[in-house]
């Protein structure tokens, strides 16, 4: 199949190969939590919801001089195209969720910690799933942390690329990303310009590492 | 989960006895509702319901599949409904599960009449899902997804669920191939061509052009009235729901005829009260029937002012 | 989200939108001074008389970096962020409404919207007795007829101990706990700090507590009961059957609902707020319920935008 077409060089959606998808964010969406986003890549669209900072609920969970992040992911049955049922516990989805909580961890301000020991869920709900669902997730939750008014050190922003056709593809969608081709989601800390978060299904040529690299800082800025 | 002290408790049976509850309203009388429909582009229908602070959303996906052996005449309906942890920390993990199971349950019920759904549903017209009879038909997967809660989500999903059954009727666009899983259309019309082989292998085509007429007319929807002490109330909030003896929930259909009834919690009713519950939630139906309408038409005004 | 939560047609909308701009433009005519920054953004500071970094703040590469969202605040040789949005963060003195949430040993829990829970000492409070004495084992044992768990009570924020925990009092008939009447839960930023925060709208017969963490009381007005004439406590219980007037509960539903709304807007609260849209829904004849509706909604949008313009003006013309 040909998805980047040989006579324009567009995509199938009309994309260039460096052009992200339209994103759009909204903060407040949910009244109970204490921070809330909706996040859209496209057609991708997840929602995020802070609670906290909080009282520890499990003790034994405590972490010394540590906040205590927690992190759930679920996806909506209707979220993607084919309805595949999948259970909450699915294994996958676990460590998942924790790869994202303890990503977090690591980005937050150290004077938030200390003594005054807390507890911070994110929840993250895919509303709709058509292609980098995990970025949009980071970047709806880092929003929903930012509107909970918690101290973060950094902007932790986070976008997919691929490489089909010979051709190194930004911000695949489902199509896209279902086709086989090598893929890599990267997050980013933009003003430290640090990674948090690599990760790469399939090999591929290291060039286009980083030239996608460079497309995403584009995203927030 | 919504602790009350007891002065809290007493001021809200005293508003409930003297017919004006914490937020002004009366006791049968709703919160402010709002619709938005087609948030989903990739289900067949799909609508938003605002009911105060409660967020719902339905989608309906249409997918061909096989009828059941003892039911060769009837397509089959799946509702399944999941409570997001975005919607409070009591979700998360298996926390929520109860609830999804309750109110998929519930939903069953009342729009179905059955469990299984195999049964002569009494809002959805099965056997109009039949494309071929014993060989292929529509399953309808029914999914509700609770986003934030603030009590009565039963009713909040059977209205999302009812709206986008409105618009599955009634939107139908035309695509061009690679994008008909992304846009809002009704089920595509399918031939089916029976070939003469042996193994009754189906071909089916799905043809882009023409859309299957789905007859929704009798869609019903369901008003729960909640009982709080002496009195029932309709659209309990959740701190009125968290001190409810019991709740019966009616789903009405636009005739006012009774589709389904479950009843939820420990205290048992008289049965004069429980029909002076049906009746009275007969009535308020209508109502609901009316202001969900207006909401539509206003949601499709407003969608089509915009494309 | 004030379009997912209400459900405005297209005339609404419009107003809606244009009274919100205006607001924008009368804002941004007041404070231009404050600088509002985001997550990650540098705060620029003048490096030579050594700054003091407050809250939300953090050193990156020599510069002030933002770690909230904010506006940007400058006390002498301090600044810090001042957050939008987030959860309370108590200063002594303030005045709190929190719910029990569990009975300790010589003290009592309670949940006030701050990232831990808020401690009450036994020691900390009048006994009912109105007696200044050692706290015995009797009145531990007696702790739950003074609050009981979900309890809804008025406090004051004492000061952070060594250990971090938050500690509150309440020495004053004025605290303790309030009964016939209902909690709301807004955001805390939307009540400032004031010289009162207990009201007695006589007109209403209400009280109006408008706790510094964003937990709002409103109930029937109740005496505060003097220590002196506690013999005729057997008085209190009796009492404690009689139903609310519904003249009276009318006034609550108004006032809480003006509270919805305007914290829905996203409005400060003052009290003279909270009167003035009780007062308005009251004049146009709008029903308790309705003023959630939609119309009322934009209607207060407007209101506020025509009371900001003139308190601008006011202010230009002296």
């Amino acid at each position: 199949m040909e998805y980047v077409s040989s006579l324009t060089g567009f995509r199938f959606d009309g994309r260039r190969p460096n052009e992200m998808r339209q994103i759009r964010g909204e903060i407040g969406v949910l009244a109970k939590a204490d921070g809330s986003a909706l996040f859209e890549m496209g057609n991708t669209k997840v929602i995020a919801a802070v609670f906290g900072p909080r009282e520890v609920q499990n003790k034994s969970q405590q972490i010394d001089n540590q906040a205590l992040v927690r992190c759930e992911y679920s996806m909506a049955n209707f979220s993607t195209g084919d309805r595949a049922r999948k259970p909450k516990g699915d294994r996958n989805i676990i460590s998942y969720s924790a790869d994202h909580g303890s990503k977090y961890i690591n980005t937050f301000d150290a004077s938030f910690s200390g003594k005054n020991l807390k507890q911070i869920d994110i929840f993250l709900q895919v509303l709709q799933a058509d292609g980098g669902t995990r970025s949009a997730c980071i970047n709806a939750a880092t929003l929903a942390l930012a509107d909970a008014g918690i101290p973060m050190r950094d902007i932790v922003t986070s976008c997919s690329a691929g490489y089909l056709c010979s051709t190194p593809l930004l911000d695949l969608n489902y199509v896209e990303d279902s086709a086989g081709g090598p893929d890599v989601t990267v997050g980013l800390l933009v003003k430290m310009d640090k990674m948090t978060l690599l990760q790469v299904i399939a090999l591929m040529p290291t060039f286009f590492f980083f030239c996608c690299c460079i497309c995403f800082v584009l995203l927030f800025v | 989960m919504v602790g009350l002290s007891a002065g809290e408790k007493q001021f809200m049976h005293g508003g409930i006895a003297q017919d004006l509850r914490s937020d002004g309203r009366q006791r049968l009388q709703f919160r402010p509702i709002s619709i938005q429909t087609g948030v989903i582009p990739q289900a067949n229908g799909s609508a938003r319901v605002t009911l105060g602070a409660t967020v719902v959303i339905a989608s309906i996906k249409a997918e061909l599949g096989k009828p059941a052996p003892l039911r060769p005449d009837k397509g089959k309906v799946v509702i399944f409904i999941d409570c997001s942890p975005t919607a409070g920390t009591m979700f998360e993990g298996r926390g929520g599960e109860e609830l999804s199971s309750e109110l998929s349950v519930g939903l069953q019920r009342c729009l179905l009449g059955g469990k299984s759904g195999a049964e002569a549903g009494a809002g959805i017209d099965l056997s109009s899902l039949v494309l071929a009879e014993g060989k292929i038909c529509w399953d309808l997967y029914i999914d509700g997804l609770v986003i934030s809660s603030d009590g009565n989500l039963l009713d909040a999903l059977a209205a999302a669920i009812k709206v986008c059954r409105f618009i599955f009727l009634v939107r139908f666009e035309i695509s061009s191939p690679w994008q008909v899983a992304l846009s809002n259309t009704g089920i595509p019309k399918v031939s089916v061509i029976v070939e003469a082989s042996a193994e009754d292998q189906l071909e089916v085509n799905v043809s882009d052009e023409e859309f299957l007429q789905f007859d929704t007319s009798g869609v019903p929807v369901i008003v729960t009235l909640t009982k709080v002490g002496r009195h029932y109330i309709a659209d309990a909030t959740s701190e009125e729901e968290s001190q409810m003896s019991s709740a019966v929930s009616v789903s009405v259909n636009r005739h006012g005829r009774v589709c389904g009834l479950t009843k939820r919690g420990g205290a048992g009713l008289d049965p004069s009260v429980m029909l002076d519950m049906i009746s009275v939630a007969k009535h308020a139906s209508e109502n609901l029937i009316a202001v969900l309408d207006s909401e539509i038409a206003a949601a499709e005004a407003a969608e089509d002012d915009g494309s | 989200m004030k379009e997912i939560l209400i459900s405005l047609n297209q005339t609404q909308k419009v107003r809606l939108q244009a009274a919100l701009q205006h607001l924008d433009e009368l804002a941004s005519q007041v404070s231009s001074a404050n600088l509002a920054v985001t997550v990650a953004d540098t705060i620029p500071v003048n490096n030579e008389d050594g700054i003091l970094k407050g809250h939300g703040t953090t050193e990156f590469d020599g510069q002030v970096v933002a770690t909230l969202c904010g506006i940007v605040e400058r006390v002498n040789k301090l600044v810090y962020v001042r957050t939008l949005r987030a959860r309370y963060k108590p200063e002594v003195g303030d005045i709190i409404v929190g719910r029990v949430i569990e009975i300790a040993p010589k003290r009592w829990r309670l949940e006030i919207n701050f990232s831990q829970d808020a401690v009450l000492m036994l020691q900390s409070m009048n006994l009912p007795d109105g007696i200044q004495r050692r706290r015995t084992a009797v009145d531990e044992l007696n702790m739950r007829s003074i609050f009981e768990e979900n309890d809804v009570v008025c406090a004051e924020v004492r000061g952070f101990q060594h250990d971090g925990s938050l500690h509150l009092q309440a020495r004053s008939q004025k605290y303790g706990k309030l009964e016939r009447g209902q909690l709301l839960i807004i955001p805390a930023y939307l009540v400032k700090r004031r010289k009162q925060h207990f009201h007695h709208l006589e007109q209403y017969g209400v009280d109006l507590i408008l706790g510094c963490n964003g937990f709002v009381w409103i109930g029937e007005h109740a005496e505060p009961i003097d220590s002196e004439v506690l013999e005729d406590r057997d008085k209190i219980p009796k009492d404690k059957h009689r139903d609310t007037p519904l003249e009276v509960r009318r006034n609550i539903c108004r006032i809480s609902n003006s509270v919805r709304l305007l914290s829905a807007l996203g409005f400060a609260l003052s009290v003279e707020a909270i009167v003035d849209t009780a007062e308005a829904s009251k004049s146009s004849n709008v029903d308790i319920k309705d003023m959630l509706g939609a119309e009322f909604y934009v209607q207060t949008a407007e209101r506020e935008v025509q009371r900001r313009a003139s308190l601008l003006k006011k202010k230009r013309f002296v």
